[in-house]
């Protein structure tokens, strides 16, 4: 076939616009780590991509939610501890006092100590969060403190006043998991989220159990004391194990969930890479054999190029 | 019998003939460069031979004419292919510009394993990743619903994302201006071409009246046709004296030396230009060329991906708004709307909202500004098929929509490599007919040049006889 001279150097061009192309090609992939980059390099990879993406970020999601909702859930525990506590002085209380042998003025002893842990109770129930200032015992009334108290001329509380309401938040953990850490200071239903000092469902009226034993100490009543107060303290004693134990629930499910996000995302990871992730050793290997053929163009181009029948006429 | 003096005459005739074989080779050689150029021959006759008593006797030889070398054949595929390839770079160029008015590109920091590169910092660029993030500052405040820093973080992603909408809908509008720019410009090119052309028909038919041949302006005409045939699909018949008429969408354009009507680009009323023709106002359906690529571009994968990004952006404004005015924000305050607008060019955040984060209404109740029902309802409309969405997610939706682009401008892509595979061959095999072959050329040269030698020998031969005859006589 006859080939005009100028098919070589238009053959020449055209091979090194494409091997120049590939080499661009290859080294983006080799550099970004990706082998898609644009939604026309593979649009079936880059929808895939973009999902399992999308999905990543909101497993990450899950796991800030996760990790504040553990942030609540320790300092919930703290306070739990702290009633525990006081629940089981305010009991040693009651049976001590609830013995006849007992002076009056061993009982405005026992009165005043009841006073305290009544107000401990109460600032223990208007505890807020530390990391927005809401009140953990509100239920979703959070802005303003649960608990207000009425007390008489000497200081001591008489009534206590819940502000907050009996409903707790939910959130989002999982794809199909919701969780809960939040515990309403109140729940006078007999459903919903069982109340931290008054609750329906177990019997539970801290504040008011705590404000009648001082009453039947300061009044004398051994009576009242040993049959009633010492039976409702036990009832109270009872909610706030069945909270602790329910937050610690709450916070193996949130680990679980944890756990399950970390490995989600870790697998979207992979399935990321695998979907638009550039082979390395591959990627090396085609760079490498389009800069020989690139190197070769060049040498036999310059070769062809430099030869005609011009170099072999006389001049 | 020729004589001394016919002798003579022949080797003078050969001399001419033979410098007009070098001018040729020298003509030849000259456009080795030029784009279009067919190569020249002379064609050499021997001239006619005189009856002698002993037969025949010639009289030399006669340069007759110089012929191009051409293929009607391959100039007519490469008009044909030219008309594909035009109308696939339109394409791949229109949706570049529409993949790049997206945005919506994966970045990665490089290779981190010897085997695999695992991408585990791959980000997206565009609106997916935004939207993915606004759906997770919803779920920030459904976690933390009185906090006022979440409450700022999702205003300002949702800011984000309306930006993002904002600038898509500018973009894949100016990609669109700049389609219907191209195709007035193409028009206008187009009319000049054809203006050329008639032009060129002229002198040919003028050349080839007088007897001549006109090969260097049908040459031109020739590259006029195939430039013509890249801006749309154009139909050639052969007119009289060498002339060529010009058809484009069953319109005749030129004839003979004459435009009989150009093109224009005229409004149908959606402000996507199409073309017709300028007198007759006849609408044109054409079938090829860089002309329709743009056309067939933008109301085709550009117009499809605006009305799916409006759609995407006037249901999330929806949908958001929806959920979002039943709620209460921690002053109390409800029937707010999130956003405002109603496609992706008009879409903004309240800007009551982005005055004070507070008034995002992610509560439930009234009351009880701790609640996080309707931030959790926001947040989960996320995972929610939205049946103005062919019942796919927001992200779902969107994601798709980048695939269509990016299956369409890989056909484009695939398309343009192909068709340049094809103009590639079609431009060698046209090359190997047509085309100027240095050595060719050179051994040519060499030919007429050792016959010019040896015609010049033989005026001396002859110069030398007549001496010799003439020296008898003084003798």
């Amino acid at each position: 076939m006859r080939v005009a001279t100028n098919a070589y150097t238009d053959s020449m061009l055209n091979q090194f616009n494409y091997l120049a192309s590939q080499q661009n090609t290859l080294q983006s992939q080799a550099s970004s780590g990706l082998a898609v980059q644009a939604p026309s390099d593979n649009p079936v990879a880059m929808q895939n991509t973009l999902n399992d993406l999308a999905s990543n970020a909101t497993q990450q999601q899950y796991s800030a939610n996760i990790s504040t909702l553990q942030t609540r859930a320790d300092s919930i525990d703290n306070v739990l501890q702290s009633l525990q506590s006081i629940s089981s002085q305010a009991s040693d209380i009651a049976t001590s006092a609830g013995s006849a042998t007992n002076s009056q003025a061993n009982l405005n002893t026992y009165a005043d100590q009841v006073n305290q842990l009544i107000n401990q109770v109460v600032t223990a129930a208007n505890t807020q969060d530390s990391a927005n200032g809401q009140y953990l015992f509100g239920g979703t009334a959070s802005s303003t403190p649960p608990y207000t108290t009425t007390t008489d001329a000497n200081g001591n509380v008489t009534a206590v006043t819940y502000n907050g309401n009996s409903t707790v938040n939910q959130s989002q953990v999982g794809s199909n998991l919701m969780a809960t850490v939040d515990i309403p200071g109140a729940n006078t239903d007999t459903t919903g989220a069982h109340g931290l000092i008054t609750d329906q469902q177990s019997g539970a009226d801290f504040l008011n159990h705590l404000i009648s034993l001082r009453n039947d100490l300061e009044a004398g009543d051994t009576t009242s004391i040993s049959s009633t107060d010492t039976a409702n303290l036990q009832k109270d004693e009872n909610n706030i194990s069945y909270q602790v134990a329910n937050n610690g629930v709450q916070q193996t499910l949130l680990t679980t969930a944890a756990t399950f996000a970390t490995n989600s995302s870790q697998t979207l990871n992979t399935m990321i890479s695998n979907s638009s992730g550039a082979d390395l050793v591959n990627t090396m290997v085609k760079l490498n054999q389009a800069q020989t053929a690139y190197q070769a163009a060049l040498e036999s181009g310059s070769k062809i190029m430099s030869l005609s029948l011009l170099n072999y006429m006389p001049s | 019998m020729l004589g001394l003096f016919g002798t003579l005459n022949l080797a003078s005739r050969s001399l001419q003939t033979q410098m007009t074989g070098i001018e040729v080779t020298g003509q030849n050689l000259a456009n080795v460069n030029t784009t279009g150029y067919s190569r020249q021959t002379v064609q050499i006759s021997a001239s006619p031979d005189i009856s002698t008593n002993i037969g025949p006797e010639g009289t030399g030889a006669d340069a007759t004419s110089i012929q191009q070398v051409v293929s009607s054949l391959l100039n007519n595929q490469i008009q044909s292919q030219n008309s594909t390839s035009g109308y696939w770079n339109s394409q791949q160029s229109a949706l570049q510009s529409a993949q790049n008015g997206l945005d919506e590109f994966l970045n990665g920091s490089g290779a981190t394993s010897s085997t695999s590169a695992t991408s585990n910092s791959t980000t997206d660029t565009g609106l997916d990743g935004q939207l993915s993030a606004l759906f997770n500052a919803f779920q920030s405040v459904a976690t933390s619903p009185t906090s006022v820093s979440a409450r700022q973080a999702l205003v300002g992603q949702a800011q984000t994302v309306a930006a993002s909408f904002n600038t898509i809908n500018t973009q894949l509008n100016n990609t669109k201006d700049s389609l219907n720019s191209s195709l007035t410009t193409d028009v206008s090119s187009a009319n000049q071409l054809l203006t050329q052309i008639a032009t060129l028909n002229g002198q040919i038919s003028t050349a080839q009246f007088s007897g001549g041949n006109a090969n260097d302006l049908s040459d031109e005409r020739e590259q006029d046709l195939q430039n013509l045939s890249q801006l749309t699909n154009v139909t050639t018949t052969s007119g009289t004296n060498g002339a060529v008429n010009v058809t484009i969408a069953g319109q005749t354009l030129v004839s003979g030396n004459t435009v009989s009507d150009t093109l224009q680009t005229y409004d149908p009323g959606n402000g996507n230009l199409l073309v017709q023709t300028a007198n007759g106002q006849v609408n044109l359906t054409l079938t090829g060329g860089s002309m329709q690529g743009t056309i067939d571009a933008r109301d085709g994968t550009l117009a499809t991906l605006q009305n799916n990004v409006n759609t995407l952006a006037n249901s999330l404004i929806t949908q958001v708004n929806t959920v979002h005015s039943g709620g209460y924000s921690l002053t109390g305050t409800s029937g707010n709307n999130f956003f405002n607008g109603t496609d992706a060019g008009t879409m903004t955040v309240n800007q009551a909202l982005v005055n004070d984060p507070s008034l995002v209404q992610a509560s439930g109740s009234a009351t009880a500004s701790g609640d996080n029902t309707v931030a959790l309802q926001l947040a989960q409309l996320a995972t929610t098929d939205q049946a103005g969405l062919n019942n796919q997610t927001f992200n779902d939706s969107y994601d798709s929509s980048v695939a269509d682009l990016g299956s369409a401008l890989d056909t484009a892509n695939t398309q343009v490599t192909d068709q340049t595979a094809v103009t590639n061959m079609l431009a060698t095999q046209r090359g190997s007919v047509s085309g100027v072959n240095v050595d060719e050329e050179m051994t040519n040269m060499m030919t007429f040049q050792r016959a010019y030698e040896a015609s010049a020998q033989l005026v001396t031969t002859v110069n030398t006889l007549l001496g010799d005859t003439l020296s008898m006589k003084n003798s």
